[in-house]
């Protein structure tokens, strides 16, 4: 099971933003995306979430061409979360978490409803926000709402066996300390209950420690994929930042001057 | 009424119980404000008489062929006024957004107009008379709502005050085309024309009811089953399509359904300014703001206020009638303006 995609080219504004790319997301994996600024990152990652048709090349979600797949079902079977827009009205912040409810018109679903909405506010921690208005909540507070809500879009009965994908771009940013490990470690216990998840990062460190899989990106072009050990090497960093990167190995830790 | 709530697709599950219970109490207030106006007027009924059946024919008359007519007309239209304006606050994704400021109901007026400007030697029977004007108002209506949907370039966020400029401008052209029309036309039509820029349910009959009836009631239905893709698309609309809306089949949908239930009132009732923009807000207030509860809300308040502001219209200065587009734009426009202050503090 994984959502794939094969040779995938993006051009936008008649620039080209991705070239002959092709890369999987395995269940049960954490595949992070690294690079500079402009590298095409987020784009991958919307185009595997099916938000971008690409020029040429094609996308499997379980080895089924996603255009064969409709929105709805798309719905159930992934969810994304990236940069967010402000709301013009005043949710409840239970409101905009309820929104990640995707039933597929399934009564025996509809019926647990309650249980999952408590379970995913629960696992984020996100209790004591539940009955705020969202629009008061500060950056870093909206951005760990939007994630309960993605996480409810996957929810799933204990006994489900569905394949189910998770796409989040720089899931981190706005967040402190605390937060930052707490949701990737959200995300690494997601994993490990089935889900393929595709992370777009900017600290070599959180995606050293979280990932199974980094893919380094560069011009819209894939640079190397592979173990975090494997990838993540001084040379290379230092040739695709422009900066002197040093790595250490054991446990890996990576500085940068 | 929950089994009514049922029917017009509202799920539970997706209001609290609190919005269960305003919405009920919403549904009780307009009915009473329905029996009220029913029996008020130049002429009063008593309700027990009513009841026991105790009515004479000149009674029955007035209540049956002008007192019932008018009164539905006006919850129609407030109906529709209102759920359109919480359709389109949410489509826009624009607190500010009433089919009066933003020109829809100006271009229904103008296609109206032209209708029975031009269009009295086209039509024939009366059937088709009836028809047409509302056909006429709902193409101007729709005309607008696809010109603000070009110009605000697919209702993108940023376009809160830009949109309202548009509908100055729109306001502004189809004012002038009212103007034009109003200088060729006949006396007779003159007659006609009046009862727009007045704004009243004064002179309906249930031939020219029905019609807009059906339409508005297809329309506010069709409205309520895309609710809760209203609340998704207030993610933003990549965010809406990744939960499964399909966005584009959204927005024709309430497009379609606010030109013609606006068209529809406006082709029967004439301008009448505020209520799409009061309303909403004041049922966001009472009870929040998912569509789920605030469109049918929407619906159910503005059929309450609209009844009671034309039974106020015909009631104040009996035997004259205030026009009851002067009423709800004496509460609204005050309204309109503690809401431009509170988006600016905010």
């Amino acid at each position: 099971m994984s959502v794939r995609c094969e040779s995938i080219e993006i051009n936008l504004n008649k620039r080209e933003i991705l070239k002959n790319i092709s890369i999987e997301v395995n269940e049960k994996e954490i595949l992070s995306i690294i690079g500079p600024n402009g590298a095409g990152k987020s784009t991958l990652l919307r185009t595997l979430a099916g938000d971008i048709n690409p020029i040429n090349g094609n996308i499997f979600y379980d080895e089924k061409n996603i255009n064969q797949i409709d929105i709805q079902e798309r719905a159930f079977t992934r969810s994304v979360m990236s940069q967010l827009q402000p709301i013009a009205f005043d949710f409840s912040v239970k409101e905009i978490v309820e929104m990640g409810w995707v039933d597929r018109g399934e009564s025996e679903y509809a019926d647990q409803f309650d249980d999952a909405v408590n379970e995913v506010i629960h696992k984020c921690g996100v209790k004591d926000l539940i009955d705020r208005n969202f629009n008061t909540l500060s950056g870093g507070e909206q951005r760990r709402i939007h994630f309960a809500r993605t996480l409810l879009q996957l929810w799933r009965p204990s006994n489900s066996n569905d394949p189910k994908y998770l796409f989040l771009d720089e899931p981190t940013a706005n967040l402190d300390l605390t937060y930052e490990i707490k949701l990737l470690n959200i995300v690494k216990e997601v994993a490990q209950e089935g889900a393929g998840v595709m992370l777009v990062l900017h600290d070599l460190n959180l995606a050293a420690k979280f990932s199974d899989k980094v893919a380094i990106l560069k011009g819209g072009s894939l640079i190397d994929i592979g173990l975090p050990k494997d990838v993540l090497k001084s040379a290379l960093l230092s040739d695709i930042y422009e900066i002197e990167v040093e790595v250490k190995n054991d446990p890996l830790l990576i500085t940068y001057y | 009424m929950n089994s009514f709530l049922n029917v017009i697709g509202i799920k539970k599950i997706h209001i609290t119980s609190k919005q269960f219970v305003i919405l009920n109490v919403f549904i009780f207030t307009s009915c009473i404000c329905f029996l009220i106006a029913a029996v008020t007027g130049s002429m009063n009924v008593s309700i027990r008489n009513l009841i026991s059946g105790d009515i004479n024919e000149l009674t029955r008359i007035v209540l049956i062929e002008i007192r019932l007519p008018r009164v539905i007309l006006a919850g129609l239209v407030g109906a529709s006024l209102g759920i359109s304006g919480a359709a389109l606050q949410g489509l826009f994704r624009n607190p500010l957004a009433d089919p009066g400021l933003i020109g829809v109901s100006a271009g229904a007026a103008l296609g109206a107009t032209l209708v029975i400007v031009l269009g009295s030697s086209i039509s024939g029977g009366l059937f088709l008379g009836s028809f047409l004007l509302p056909l006429g108002a709902i193409s101007g209506a729709m005309f607008v709502i696809m010109m603000l949907y070009l110009l605000t370039k697919g209702f993108g966020y940023q376009g809160v005050t830009y949109m309202l400029l548009v509908g100055i401008a729109v306001n502004a052209i189809a004012g002038v085309g009212i103007g034009i029309l109003t200088f060729i036309s006949t006396d007779s039509e003159l007659r006609g024309l009046t009862f727009w820029t007045m704004g009243s349910f004064g002179g309906v009959t249930w031939p020219l009811l029905i019609p807009a009836l059906v339409i508005i009631i297809i329309s506010v239905s069709s409205m309520i089953t895309v609710s809760r893709n209203l609340d998704l698309i207030q993610l933003g609309e990549p965010e809406a399509y990744r939960l499964g809306v399909d966005v584009k089949k959204l927005k024709y949908k309430i497009i379609i359904s606010c030109a013609a239930a606006v068209g529809a009132s406006v082709s029967l009732s004439g301008m009448i300014g505020f209520v799409g923009l009061v309303v909403p807000h004041l049922v966001r207030l009472f009870g929040g703001v998912n569509h789920n509860y605030l469109l049918p809300g929407s619906a159910f308040v503005g059929a309450a206020l609209m009844i009671t502001a034309d039974m106020l219209s015909r009631t104040v200065i009996q035997p004259a009638e205030l026009p009851v587009g002067l009423i709800t734009s004496a509460i609204g426009s005050p309204f309109f303006l503690w809401l431009i202050f509170r988006i600016k503090r905010s």
